[in-house]
């Protein structure tokens, strides 16, 4: 809509894709194995039990009816869930640490959709704790709550840590409800979410000084820590080490930049030793370009071809001024990479064959993942203007050798066709056999939401629905 | 989100469940001792009438006489430390470990619980490992804890505690208070009190 269409097609048939259009891969790649859910289920049992374990010492340490007064009881439960937060806040760290492993098992946006539910039962917990020992610690001692505070404030060692810990983690609790999110700048969002790592540090020191299960040394006090460093050792092999190998092997650099249409560009990367690289269509990386402006921005792209051996490629929208640099890219510019990451892939498939539905630009994971899918998936590709379709040449190539039907359907969402086409029914007439399929979704939130909502009321259980988000 | 209410939701109950096993009534002291306790008496269902009436651990000594009931059976292995009791100046309360020593010396363990007694800093309860007459180890099943109770509570422990502690070489409840932690350790020695009047 924003562009006419004739210049826009204009550009877009002048410039797009120097290779023709066509892969550079000598023979298509293989379609992946399934993974299927055994990881994920064998992390959420561990979880489980290390929660269970995390509660075990106060179990076995507490003798049956001894909790006669209230303030015990309070104090008992105040302990509890100081635990409780304990471990759940090391789970946290643990979930962003990008360990490869967990990206494997998990992926990034299900550890992020997770790292959220915790975030939120954290916070809670951590206030919960805080305030059932004053209650309990001040009804100990016969004075009111806030001269409680003053005497753990002021006696305790450790305390005031444990009070400035609590505030950040408040802080950055409160900054991620999703309203007050989408009101912060992002960098703002980052720098105050990244402080929570303090909240790690700080909170440290009370747990061994106060800790009733923790303070003598033993099993527990000796398995707690040595669960702190596992968790810190986790965060430095999959935020630094592995990132660290990952760059100085592939050795990334921009080969070129290609205009796909008036707002979308192609960056082609080249390095050293591309066969190697264990990539699946549809994964993402976090990119750094290093060049003076921009090397700070860390930006999530999908990739938008299959591994080849030879290039890989991002296709970008240029939105606003976080995109903007990236048209002026000088060939040769470095590029540090984190990923693979995501689990938008040929792989996670559940059911042999697939249904794809892309919005515009979330066509690039779609674009790479069809290289690698099982012959007979279903493409539908929704964009509000024809100038909107990219890399329509590529599709069409894949249809043919990859045995793949493509629906385009351009309109506005309003559109009586578009309509049509995205309610249940619609999508039941295109792809009779939908509900046996897995239908892997990537595009503008609204188009995502009104196809959840089809694709569920047109009998797809939820685990066969892959969503590609980049973070919530 | 939905996730997240489910599971704040799941602790508070978890939590709430956790401490309502703990604290509840059904499993107070005295009810968890009967279970114990009964061991000890299969041997010779007659010695415990007697106890019973030596129970007041006030009165030193109404204890001091029962030594006569050795009925011969091989004196357990620690008659130094039984005939030092009755003599010690400043036994108050502990005879009752001596005189008990008639009982043969099975070898069997038993775990015998104290009462529970609360002071200004929390809830005191002692637990004592008996083999035949002596008290072989003593556990503080609860000691007062938080901030800096748990310092004190540590100390108690540490003195009293374990088997090779305060109680174990001494075999009574005179033990030396522990500096700092006064109405600790004499809950303690309260709780050890009727742990060992139960006992023997």
């Amino acid at each position: 809509m924003t562009y006419p269409h004739t210049h826009a097609a204009g550009r877009r048939t002048g410039t797009s894709s120097r290779h023709g259009g066509r892969s550079a891969a000598p023979v298509p790649p293989q379609v992946p194995e399934r993974r299927g859910p055994g990881g994920r289920r064998l992390l959420g049992v561990l979880l489980l039990v290390g929660l269970v374990a995390s509660v075990l010492p106060w179990w076995l340490g507490t003798p049956a009816g001894s909790l006669r007064s209230t303030a015990a009881t309070v104090t008992a439960a105040g302990r509890i869930t100081g635990l409780i937060a304990g471990y759940l806040l090391l789970v946290q760290v643990l979930m962003m640490s990008r360990l490869p492993v967990l990206e494997r098992w998990i992926g990034g946006e299900q550890m992020a959709r997770w790292h959220r539910d915790v975030g939120a039962t954290l916070l809670i917990t951590v206030l919960a704790h805080m305030s059932l020992i004053l209650v309990g610690y001040a009804d100990l001692r016969n004075q009111s709550v806030v001269a409680e505070v003053g005497t753990l404030l002021g006696d305790y060692e450790d305390m005031v840590s444990a009070f400035v810990a609590t505030g950040i983690m408040m802080t950055v609790g409160f900054s991620s409800i999703r309203a007050i999110r989408r009101a912060l700048p992002y960098e703002l969002w980052h720098t105050l979410h990244l402080s929570s790592y303090l909240v790690l540090l700080l909170g440290f020191g009370h747990q061994f000084t106060h800790g009733a299960q923790l303070y003598k040394p033993g099993p527990v006090r000796t398995g707690w820590i040595a669960l702190y460093l596992l968790v810190v050792a986790a965060l430095l092999w999959g935020r630094v080490i592995a990132p660290l190998a990952f760059n100085l092997r592939y050795r990334l650099r921009v080969a070129d930049v290609v205009a796909e249409s008036p707002d979308t560009i192609s960056i082609y990367l080249t390095g050293e030793r591309l066969g190697q690289l264990a990539m699946l269509g549809g994964q993402y990386f976090r990119w750094r370009f290093l060049t003076r402006g921009s090397w700070w921005h860390s930006r999530p792209f999908s990739v938008s071809a299959a591994t080849n051996g030879r290039w890989l490629r991002l296709t970008v929208k240029i939105v606003g001024r976080h995109t903007a640099d990236l048209r002026n890219l000088e060939p040769g510019t470095r590029v540090w990479a984190e990923g693979p990451s995501g689990t938008f892939t040929a792989a996670h498939r559940v059911r042999e064959r697939t249904l794809l539905i892309a919005g515009g630009s979330g066509i690039t994971p779609i674009r790479a993942m069809l290289e690698e899918l099982p012959p007979g998936a279903a493409l539908i590709y929704r964009a509000s203007t024809p100038a909107d379709v990219l890399l329509s040449r590529e599709l069409d190539w894949l249809a043919q050798e990859r045995d793949t039907s493509v629906w385009y359907v351009i309109g506005s969402r309003n559109d009586p066709g578009p309509r049509q086409v995205m309610s249940p029914d619609g999508l039941r007439q295109l792809v009779p056999d939908v509900a046996r399929r897995d239908v892997y979704l990537c595009g503008p939130p609204g188009l995502v939401e009104q196809s959840v909502r089809a694709l569920r009321r047109a009998g797809v259980p939820r685990r066969q629905i892959h969503l590609a988000t980049f973070e919530l | 989100m939905r996730r997240a209410f489910l599971a704040i939701t799941g602790l508070a109950a978890s939590t709430t469940a956790l401490v309502v096993f703990k604290g509840s009534p059904s499993a107070t002291p005295v009810a968890q001792n009967l279970p114990t306790a009964q061991p000890v008496n299969p041997s010779g269902p007659g010695t415990d009438p007697s106890a019973a009436p030596d129970a007041p651990g006030t009165d030193p000594e109404a204890g001091a006489p029962t030594p006569s009931t050795s009925a011969g059976a091989p004196v357990s292995p620690k008659p130094g430390k039984t005939t030092a009791r009755p003599s010690g100046t400043k036994a108050t309360t502990k005879p009752p470990s001596a005189p008990r020593t008639t009982k043969a010396p099975q070898s069997t363990t038993r775990r015998v619980t104290g009462n529970g007694f609360d002071n200004e800093y929390g809830y005191v309860q002692v637990q004592i490992v008996v083999s035949g007459t002596r008290i072989i180890e003593a556990v503080a099943l609860s000691l007062p804890s938080g901030g800096e109770s748990d310092i004190h509570s540590g100390d108690v422990s540490n003195r009293y505690d374990g088997k090779g502690g305060e109680v174990v070489q001494k075999q009574n409840a005179n033990l030396n208070t522990v500096s700092g932690a006064t109405e600790t350790s004499n809950s303690y020695k309260q709780s050890l009190r009727s742990a060992i009047e139960q006992a023997f």
